[in-house]
């Protein structure tokens, strides 16, 4: 059976990268002495699976673990889960299901908050009027410039903050670098401490719909 | 944490190390007297990865009114960042800027890490000597295994805690805290602090000091509920220490007899500890640590016992430090597939016998037979070149070992491939051995021996690693320096040098600059010292007698051996520090 817990990654926690993130899961697991099923391989592992990474600062309240694990209620995961984590990882629900949801491969879409020390310009949504939108992006340390306009959904501002739909998973956009780029061109006043991770959206009928309704469709 | 740290932060690489938060963290807002902070000379993924260091922390956090956190030597690239903003060094926990506590503890491990002390002083913005500290400074003390000879780093600070830090910095934490409401100066403090606790060594009175021990250890605090970093760090598993001490007695090894004398845990108090870390913890590895973990006498039930309590919760159970002679089958099945690493330090059985290294050739064939039948694919060897009596013969005896591993894979392998890996490093002459009064070989010796070794290491499917002669020059000055050579630190530091112990930053030549300024000859401190000569360490009475190092001086020119201390004891004197199993 899979446990799909969401869990909130925030405060100094954001800080910890997501490999990282990964061993302390694991730890958290294992002090919380859940029953994960391991691979059978000669290298054994824990049958776990996350989502996309979030920037190393940036925080999150939507962030999805998959467990594979025997004999236990989610709500009986999320308690133990939540005794066991380091202070910025907290469980905020958790679903059992049959299978695993394969996550990592549906979920297309994040919906980001940035929030802004000043008052946004409401040009920065003329953006979604644009055919291309060019960014620098960094790959293995070298800069390189990439038309992301077909991986930004949609974008926003509503005082000072700015809201941000874009492409997450297997196709990614880095929200840090879109955010990183607003900075520059429109004087935006924001860190990446100040990105939150929303939700994570798949593709139903042709329809984004958030990671939680999608569970809610399968056994 | 404030917002310019967030920035500064997202800038440095591995943030983790910096932002604390780590599970098990004890209350830091608990009401509390004293402050205190343990300072590391070195990155946060090493000293975290040190039991002495988890070992402190835990236990002074457990006392009553006093609150531990912890500093650790921040990266180039945050240091950097902090003196371009004009931020103090802070501690991880509370992010305090280091002046604001009432005593500061650096842990310093071994000679390379000096540099390392002044690096943190100055982004505290505190002044490196404690002479020009006034009041208004933390009381800063140092301990951990270079005090066998505080004499470089002792003008840096107000005391050195010289032995177990769960007698002295315990002791002397509590007593600084009731002390407090009298208002004493540091010397004050410290005048009655060294009357009442043994291992304080207080740089203004130059006072002979007794090492403190842990009479019983198996009865002294041992933390299992401990810190489990959110970064991967060196040592990433949760450690038991069987006991301390070493009953061995290799004549060039400190901690053998630094250590002394031997203090064992019992089995049932160490499989609680390891069922509780296990458990506190959620690593996947447990390891047993000592010096010598083969010479722990109840070895084969604890190991049955911890071996059950590991595997019931998928846990890997690691036995490091395992001597060559004590290698049984079970142990060889445990091998399977992976590496066998053994040191038997010289190439013939006299230089083994010189340096008391009590393994016999036989010892060496029957592990790498074992070895190889059990399917070991990597075999790494360990030696020492310039040892005391040291001949062209030796270096080739280093050259056969490696040979017949090879020829023994050739004969009982099981694995299609052998790679045999042959390290060494260079002999550095340490306090409180018998061999403290050797000469450390010549720079141009040094490599001179490297590069033979490399010729006559050319051997199919044998690899050769050596440690930096230059490095091991600088730990040979530094491990018998008087502190003239704490001027010479400040310097080489303000010229650059830092983390010296990494490859990536030594400076040899920077070094050399700093000791060339203050007229100061590095072959003074590496020379033979006569054996009636005053040491600058014989302030420290570590229990072992002068007469009995100077006994096994000489018995290693006769390359006579001194037998294991488990079976007699051989009076070397620690056993008047009292808790020694032997009397």
């Amino acid at each position: 059976m899979m446990i799909i817990v969401k869990h909130v990654k925030a405060g100094d926690f954001s800080y910890v990268s997501h490999l990282d993130t990964m061993d302390v899961l694991h730890r958290v697991l294992k002090r919380a002495k859940i029953d994960v099923n391991y691979s059978q391989g000669f290298v054994k592992h824990m049958l776990t699976y996350a989502t996309t990474p979030i920037p190393l600062g940036a925080q999150s309240i939507a962030d999805y673990y998959a467990v594979d694990c025997n004999n236990i209620t989610p709500q009986d995961f999320m308690e133990r889960f939540n005794a066991n984590v380091p202070e910025g990882l907290k469980a905020i629900s958790a679903v059992q299901k049959q299978k695993n949801p394969n996550l990592a491969g549906n979920v297309i879409a994040s919906d980001y908050r940035i929030k802004c020390n000043n008052i946004l310009p409401v040009e920065i949504e003329d953006i979604k009027e644009k055919e291309e939108y060019t960014i620098d992006l960094v790959k293995k340390g070298e800069i390189y410039q990439k038309d992301i306009r077909p991986m930004l959904f949609d974008i926003f501002v509503d005082g000072r903050d700015l809201w941000v739909r874009c492409a997450s998973g297997n196709v990614n956009l880095r929200i840090d670098s879109l955010v990183k780029h607003l900075i520059k061109e429109y004087k935006i006043e924001t860190t990446v401490n100040d990105i939150t991770r929303l939700n994570q959206l798949v593709k139903m009928d042709d329809k984004l719909v958030g990671v939680d309704d999608f569970l809610n469709t399968l056994q | 944490m404030n917002d310019k740290l967030k920035e500064i932060l997202l800038q440095v690489e591995r943030p983790a190390r910096y932002v604390g938060g780590e599970f098990n963290l004890p209350d830091m807002n608990k009401k509390c007297d004293e402050r205190v902070c343990m300072c590391f000379s070195d990155k946060y993924e090493i000293g975290m990865s040190n039991i002495g260091i988890r070992i402190l922390y835990h236990i002074l956090n457990n006392m009553e009114g006093i609150v531990c956190e912890r500093c650790f030597a921040p990266d180039l690239d945050l240091a950097k960042l902090l003196k371009e903003n004009n931020m103090p060094l802070f501690s991880i926990e509370t992010k305090r800027d280091l002046k604001e506590f009432d005593l500061i503890g650096f842990s310093i491990q071994f000679e390379l890490q000096f540099s390392n002390i002044a690096y943190m002083f100055d982004l505290a913005n505190i002044p490196y000597f404690a002479k020009d500290r006034d009041e208004s400074y933390p009381l800063m003390v140092a301990g951990g295994p270079c005090s066998v000879n505080p004499m470089p780093f002792a003008p840096f600070f107000d005391a050195i805690l010289v032995g177990d830090g769960e007698e002295n910095l315990t002791k002397l934490a509590k007593l600084h805290k009731e002390l407090k409401s009298q208002h004493l100066t540091k010397l004050e403090f410290l005048k009655i602090a060294s009357e009442q606790i043994d291992g304080i060594y207080v740089p203004a009175f130059n006072n002979r000091t007794k090492r403190a021990i842990c009479k019983n250890l198996d009865e002294t605090f041992f933390p299992t509920k401990i810190l489990v970093p959110n970064c991967a760090i060196v040592h990433d598993r949760a450690t038991i220490e069987l006991f301390r001490g070493c009953a061995n007695g290799c004549r060039f090894c400190q901690a053998c007899f630094f250590y002394r004398p031997i203090r064992e845990r019992k089995v049932d108090t160490l499989v609680k500890y390891a069922c509780e870390l296990m458990d506190n913890t959620g690593y996947e590895e447990l390891s047993l640590s000592s010096l010598s973990t083969s010479d722990y006498s109840g070895l084969k039930e604890l190991v049955d016992r911890v071996r059950k309590e590991a595997d019931d919760r998928k846990v890997k159970l690691a036995v490091p430090s395992l001597r060559l002679d004590s290698f049984e089958a079970e142990i060889y099945e445990e091998l399977n597939g992976a590496s066998l690493t053994f040191a038997p330090e010289a190439g013939t059985q006299r230089l083994r016998n010189v340096i008391n290294k009590n393994i016999s050739e036989e010892d060496i064939d029957k592990a790498i037979i074992g070895a190889m039948k059990n399917n070991v694919k990597n075999v790494k060897l360990y030696f020492m070149i310039g040892l005391p009596t040291e001949t062209k013969e030796d270096l080739d005896g280093i050259a056969n070992i490696a040979k017949k591993v090879v020829w023994l894979h050739k004969q009982y392998g099981t694995s299609k491939i052998i790679n045999v890996t042959v390290s060494t490093s260079v002999f550095i002459p340490k306090p409180l051995t018998p061999f403290q009064w050797e000469r450390q070989i010549d720079l141009e010796e040094m490599q001179e021996k490297q590069k033979y070794l490399q010729e006559i290491l050319r051997i199919k499917n044998v690899k050769y690693n050596w440690h930096g002669a230059e490095s091991s020059v600088l730990e040979g000055v530094f491990a018998r320096a008087d502190e003239k050579i704490a001027p010479v630190i400040v310097e080489a530091y303000k010229q650059g040098c830092v983390f010296d112990s990494w490859t990536e930053h030594f400076d040899f030549a920077k070094w050399q600059q700093a000791f060339d300024k203050f007229g100061i000859d590095m072959n003074y401190y590496r020379a033979e010292i006569e054996e009636e000569r005053p040491l600058p360490w014989d302030i420290i009475d570590n229990g072992v007698t002068t007469k009995y190092l100077l006994k096994e001086r000489h018995l290693a020119y006769e390359a006579k051996t001194t037998p294991n201390c488990l079976h007699k004891c051989n009076g070397c004197g620690a056993s008047k520090l009292g808790g020694c199993f032997q009397k």
